[in-house]
């Protein structure tokens, strides 16, 4: 039988279990913010944080552009199989395009890209921050009069965005024509008719919607990992949970968004 | 968070810190101190090669979307606005022609559809072009042009023009009652006591009258008597007809008969016609014996003239003499004029 001052520090901690994680994400925002403030912030780029962004914006997005964009021709071509067959043979075969667009290009891919970004780049990032921060890299480059949120956590939250956001966009753009060469075969006699049907999908407000719900997306996947790398001190520090926190906390932001533009597009 | 401000800017730029190299770190893809020829380079590049797609794809958007392109301006007007949205397509044979821009209520309680008509395919709307709004069980509502006479002026910008509506549930309701009314009168007409009940009762009465064994007739009659009646009646025509056509054979026999007694080769006409070609020389030499006869009589005349009176009854006698002569030369010429021996051989009926 535990002890009852056990149990009572177990009830005292647990009744603070909201009050937690409250200030968790209200740290998680406020870095958010912040960040967002120093990059748009010209005195944040520092040679070495110039530096530091080109190596993570190149190093992070160029070696899986290539395979991430075969991955998604791939996934198109099955998805873009199925919706044909399946509204031919419901004789909807009208709605075919308008569905692939909608379903792939402005639902599936941006969620994709950013999760693989995350699984990819931000959550090891924010991972490799903890163990900065464990080592004591922080306080050798505050030694060395150099900010290590600008010159370590900045590119890396870039690079993220970046990356999130030049994968979506490729993506698309080959999920597009592989949904018009899926739908109306090697032929430019749909190219009209194709072309209609996208102006169709993509009015102002759900092109506006699509592209803050895509930014939101990089932002989320790049800022929750690291905000979470970088608070959870208080808790045993290990790796392992700042990269299980950050991956529940952005799959919580990214359901979020998804639902929100969801709500924004369709009701 | 860390928040240490950064150094201040006139200290030269020093090398990036290399991060130590740890299993965490490794994890990352840019974790490898490995050195990157023409880094910058190619970091400038992936971002232009990103801004230019996005706005590569924008600017198809836009195209797709008509910006680029002139419009003209048309008004539709509806006397409801269900199955309208902003950004339905109207439809010329089937291709988009124009956008719905925006609709709105007007002022005398009517709906005021705004479109944008491409410019260049708005010549085919013309001045006598007809609009319809469909709506459909599936699918969303269709707005669409149709122009029967193409050579008709074209329409104008900001033309307003009337719009047919049709919707799927209103005609359904109204088809539904319809049918209802139908299956009321079915019903009615199929009923126990109605009027085609009857008649098919009579009808099968009338049928098994038909299969009797007087068959039509008795089912016609109503009664086997009257039925009986009209077959010996039809016996009778029949063997009336019979005798008609046994006295219509002997006839022919008759007649057959009485041509070749009449015309035959040795019948009453070759024999008549033979009697009178006689007569006629009988009666030419009749003539002229009466010819002699009167000159003799002249001769007479002149040698008796003295004895005028007491040759008066001569005279009368001549002109008897004369009066029968002529009544026998119209005889002559009467029989000349008659068939056979007319010269036109035809025989006048009365």
């Amino acid at each position: 039988m535990a002890h009852p001052s056990t149990v009572a520090r177990a009830l005292h901690y647990s009744s603070k279990a909201p009050l937690r994680w409250l200030a968790a994400w209200g740290r998680i925002t406020f870095f958010g913010s912040v960040m967002v403030v120093r990059a748009l912030s010209p005195k944040s780029y520092s040679p070495q944080t110039r530096y530091n962004l080109a190596r993570h914006v190149y190093v992070d997005t160029a070696p899986i552009l290539g395979w991430f964009t075969a991955l998604i021709s791939l996934f198109t071509l099955i998805i873009t199989r199925i919706v044909i067959v399946t509204s031919s043979s419901y004789g909807l075969s009208q709605y075919a395009l308008e569905m692939v667009v909608r379903v792939l290009v402005v639902e599936l891919i941006p969620l994709t890209a950013a999760l693989f970004v995350a699984l990819r780049c931000t959550i090891p990032s924010g991972a490799a921050l903890v163990e900065m921060r464990r080592i004591g890299h922080f306080s050798k480059l505050r030694r060395q009069r150099l900010d290590p949120v600008a010159v370590e956590v900045l590119p890396r939250l870039l690079a993220g965005i970046f990356a999130c956001i030049t994968l979506a966009a490729l993506s698309c753009v080959v999920a597009g024509v592989l949904a018009y060469f899926g739908v109306y075969g090697p032929t430019s006699a749909g190219a009209d008719a194709y072309m209609h049907a996208i102006g169709h999908v993509f009015n102002p407000m759900f092109t506006f919607i699509f592209m803050i719900k895509t930014l939101f997306f990089a932002i989320a996947v790049s800022v929750t990992p690291m905000a979470s790398g970088l608070n959870n001190i208080e808790d045993d520090g290990s790796r392992e949970s700042a990269a299980l926190q950050g991956l529940v906390r952005m799959f919580g932001v990214l359901l979020m968004l998804e639902a929100l533009s969801l709500v924004a597009n369709y009701i | 968070m860390a928040t240490t401000p950064p150094p201040p800017a006139h200290e030269p730029p020093k090398p990036p810190p290399t991060p130590p190299e740890t299993p965490v770190q490794k994890s990352e893809p840019a974790s490898r101190n490995i050195p990157i020829r023409n880094l910058e380079m190619k970091a400038t590049l992936l971002l232009a090669f990103t801004v230019a797609l996005i706005l590569a794809v924008a600017l198809l958007l836009a195209k797709s979307r008509g910006y680029f392109e002139p419009k003209q301006h048309l008004i539709l007007v509806a006397d409801n606005a269900e199955g309208v949205v902003a950004g339905m397509d109207l439809t010329f044979s089937g291709f988009p022609i124009g956008t719905v821009k925006k609709f709105s209520l007007g002022d005398t309680g009517q709906v005021r559809i705004e479109i944008d008509v491409v410019k260049k395919d708005a010549k085919w709307l013309r001045t006598s072009s007809v609009f319809t709004l469909i709506k459909n069980i599936f699918g969303p509502a269709q707005l669409r042009a149709y122009s029967g006479v193409l050579t008709d002026p074209p329409l104008p910008d900001g033309a307003e023009r009337p719009v047919l509506r049709g919707d799927f549930n209103e005609e359904a309701a109204r088809v539904v009652g319809a049918a209802k009314d139908v299956l009321d009168n079915l019903n009615r007409i199929t009923s126990e006591n109605s009027d085609l009940n009857r008649s098919m009762a009579n009808l099968q009465v009338f049928t098994q009258k038909l299969q009797g064994k007087r068959g039509a007739l008795e089912a016609v009659f109503g009664n086997p008597q009257d039925a009986q009646k009209l077959v010996d009646a039809v016996q009778r025509a029949n063997s009336a007809m019979a005798e008609i056509q046994r006295l219509a054979q002997r006839g022919e026999s008759f007649v057959s008969h009485a041509d070749t007694r009449v015309f035959g080769p040795n019948g009453l006409a070759t024999d008549a016609q033979a009697s009178v070609r006689q007569l006629q020389g009988l009666l030419t030499d009749a003539r002229g014996s009466l010819q002699r006869v009167d000159a003799v009589l002249k001769e007479a005349q002149g040698a008796v003239s003295n004895v005028k009176g007491a040759t008066e009854d001569l005279g009368s006698l001549r002109n008897e003499v004369e009066a029968s002569l002529r009544r026998v030369e119209d005889m002559i010429n009467d029989l000349q004029r008659k068939w056979p021996f007319a010269k036109e051989r035809k025989i006048e009926l009365p």
